[in-house]
């Protein structure tokens, strides 16, 4: 603050608002993950298969209603070493964040990297395979990460 | 340079005031539908603008979801934060400019149910005067100006009710209306909850869950859509400072002008003989004679005649909303390009039950801010 400026206390209270989502969509992904199965979805029109699955396709424009599942191993993309949280602050203990193709998808799934030891090892091409939570409950979370194979 | 455009399709959907499907869902549904009767796809489209607002969607950039559901994968795309008619707006300059041919439209909003509209609407008042002291909010201006026109030309509380009635009537036999009160008479309005006298619940508009696209062409390629295309013909937008304190709620200068850009461009010299229709963008009903007369509609004041002897009602010599106007929906953002799908219908002959005969030649309107702070008005033609 200076002479300039001054500061006004202000609220925007985010309770206002409730927001509708398309159930389907994520329905799907969830109920396979509680089974530990990886499911997406086909567009019959261009072969797209997409994970997790919209209803629609987004290149076609046309509705998706093919389920399948899909290979729960791929290839590493990408990847980050996560030093600082969104704030900036730094981690206790740094993670690779990284997103997986997985074999047969057009898409990439975001993750966590478990199975190195340097970082500087880790290269983007590496396999990898999905790692289930133990106990699943149908939520995002039961992807617990991908693991270097 | 194109020289003309013309509105070659448009589709809304049903409003309603809590919808069966997402909103993701509700536009690809409202989208897919009109490219369908169009018989085109979404390669035809060039451009896309969308009309949202971060501050009622509760998400920031709040078009980027919706982008692929409208067709616009790898296609070039933005969006105002306004009304949809400013959205039509920046989509006719865009193929006025040449660089494109056609242009798909789209305002949509959960207002109906996931949300709560004064609340939100209060966030973007003026943070140092205004909304330290919660006084001043959409309601509050719009009663303040109701109070100061009914004072000022004696329009009495039964006037305001009679408006009222002529609207709900006309959205009855809407079937894209989210308000249907076929019971409603002077007595259930003159008997509704009170909020900002001489404000009344049956005023407000129909907050609703709902959308509308539009589909814009150059008059090159309008005819391999259409043989009933619509012409934009005039176009005028003007805004007023947003400090409700700064503003003469009753002159309304800034539609005047924002209308007489609009009548001048289309050649309009006598707007009240020469227009067919009007579709006004209304948040309350009192709004009506305000806004209808700032564009030059009927005489300064004569709000009280014009409901006696009807003359804006569907049979009237100026119908005005004659689809019930936003008091029988009123789908943020959607809005006021659902006066331009309205009036579009009319000037087509596809309006059903409100059908204006011999119609050639409507007014649009659109608002935004407190009070109609900011307006956009077309005149469109058959």
């Amino acid at each position: 603050m200076t002479e300039e400026t001054r500061i006004i206390e202000s609220t925007w209270d985010l309770t206002a608002y409730q927001f509708k989502i398309e159930a389907d969509a994520l329905n799907l992904f969830v109920k396979g993950l509680k089974d530990k199965k990886i499911l997406g979805r086909k567009c019959r029109v261009c072969g797209t298969v997409y994970v997790p699955g919209p209803t629609y396709c987004r290149k076609c424009l046309v509705d998706i209603d093919q389920v399948v599942e899909v290979s729960q191993e791929g290839r590493l993309d990408a990847f980050t070493v996560s030093l600082a949280d969104v704030r900036g602050k730094p981690v206790e203990n740094p993670f690779i964040s990284c997103t997986v193709k997985l074999d047969g998808t057009d898409s990439f799934l975001m993750g966590v990297l478990e199975g190195w030891t340097d970082w500087r090892s880790v290269k983007e091409g590496m396999r990898v395979k999905v790692v289930f939570k133990d106990v699943t409950q149908g939520a995002l979370a039961d992807l617990s990460h991908f693991q270097l194979i | 340079m194109n020289e003309r455009v013309a509105i070659v399709g448009y589709k809304q959907t049903k409003h309603t005031v809590d919808s069966p499907v997402a909103r993701e869902r509700m536009i690809y549904e409202l989208v897919k539908s009109l490219y369908h009767d169009m018989g085109i796809t979404k390669d035809d489209i060039d451009t896309f603008v969308l009309a949202s607002n971060d501050f009622t969607d509760g998400r920031t950039i709040s078009e980027v979801f919706m982008v692929p559901r409208i067709g616009a994968y790898m296609k070039d795309e933005t969006k105002v934060e306004a009304d949809g008619l400013n959205a039509a707006l920046y989509a006719y300059l865009r193929i006025l400019s040449g660089l494109y041919n056609t242009a798909l439209v789209i305002g949509f909003s959960m207002a109906g149910s996931e949300f709560r509209v004064p609340l939100t609407q209060a966030y973007t008042m003026d943070p140092a005067y205004e909304r330290p002291r919660g006084l001043i909010n959409f309601y509050s201006t719009a009663a303040l100006q109701a109070g100061a026109y009914m004072k000022k030309y004696r329009f009495s509380d039964e006037d305001l009710a009679q408006l009222t009635l002529k609207n709900i009537r006309n959205a009855n036999n809407n079937p894209f209306a989210a308000r249907k009160e076929p019971d409603a008479s002077v007595d259930t309005i003159l008997g509704s909850r009170p909020l900002y006298l001489p404000l009344r619940q049956a005023h407000v508009s129909t907050y609703a869950d709902g959308a509308c696209a539009v589909v814009l062409s150059s008059k090159k390629t309008a005819k391999k859509f259409t043989d009933k295309p619509v012409w934009i013909d005039g176009v005028g937008h003007v805004m007023d400072t947003y400090y409700v304190g700064d503003r003469d709620l009753l002159a309304m200068n800034h539609l005047t002008a924002a209308a007489k850009k609009a009548y001048k461009m289309a050649g309009i010299k006598n707007p009240k003989k020469e227009i067919d229709l009007a579709e006004i963008h209304t948040n309350f009903a009192s709004e009506e004679p305000v806004l209808a007369e700032a564009m030059g509609l009927f005489k300064p004041g004569s709000g009280k005649d014009v409901v006696k002897n009807g003359e804006s009602a569907i049979t009237g010599a100026l119908p005005v909303n004659p689809s019930g106007g936003p008091l029988g929906a009123n789908p943020i953002n959607a809005t006021g390009l659902i006066r331009l799908a309205e009036a579009s219908a009319q000037l087509r002959k596809e309006a059903g039950q409100n059908q204006i005969k011999g119609a050639k030649t409507a007014v649009v309107h659109a608002q935004d801010g407190p009070g109609a702070q900011l307006n956009t008005v077309f005149i469109v033609r058959r």
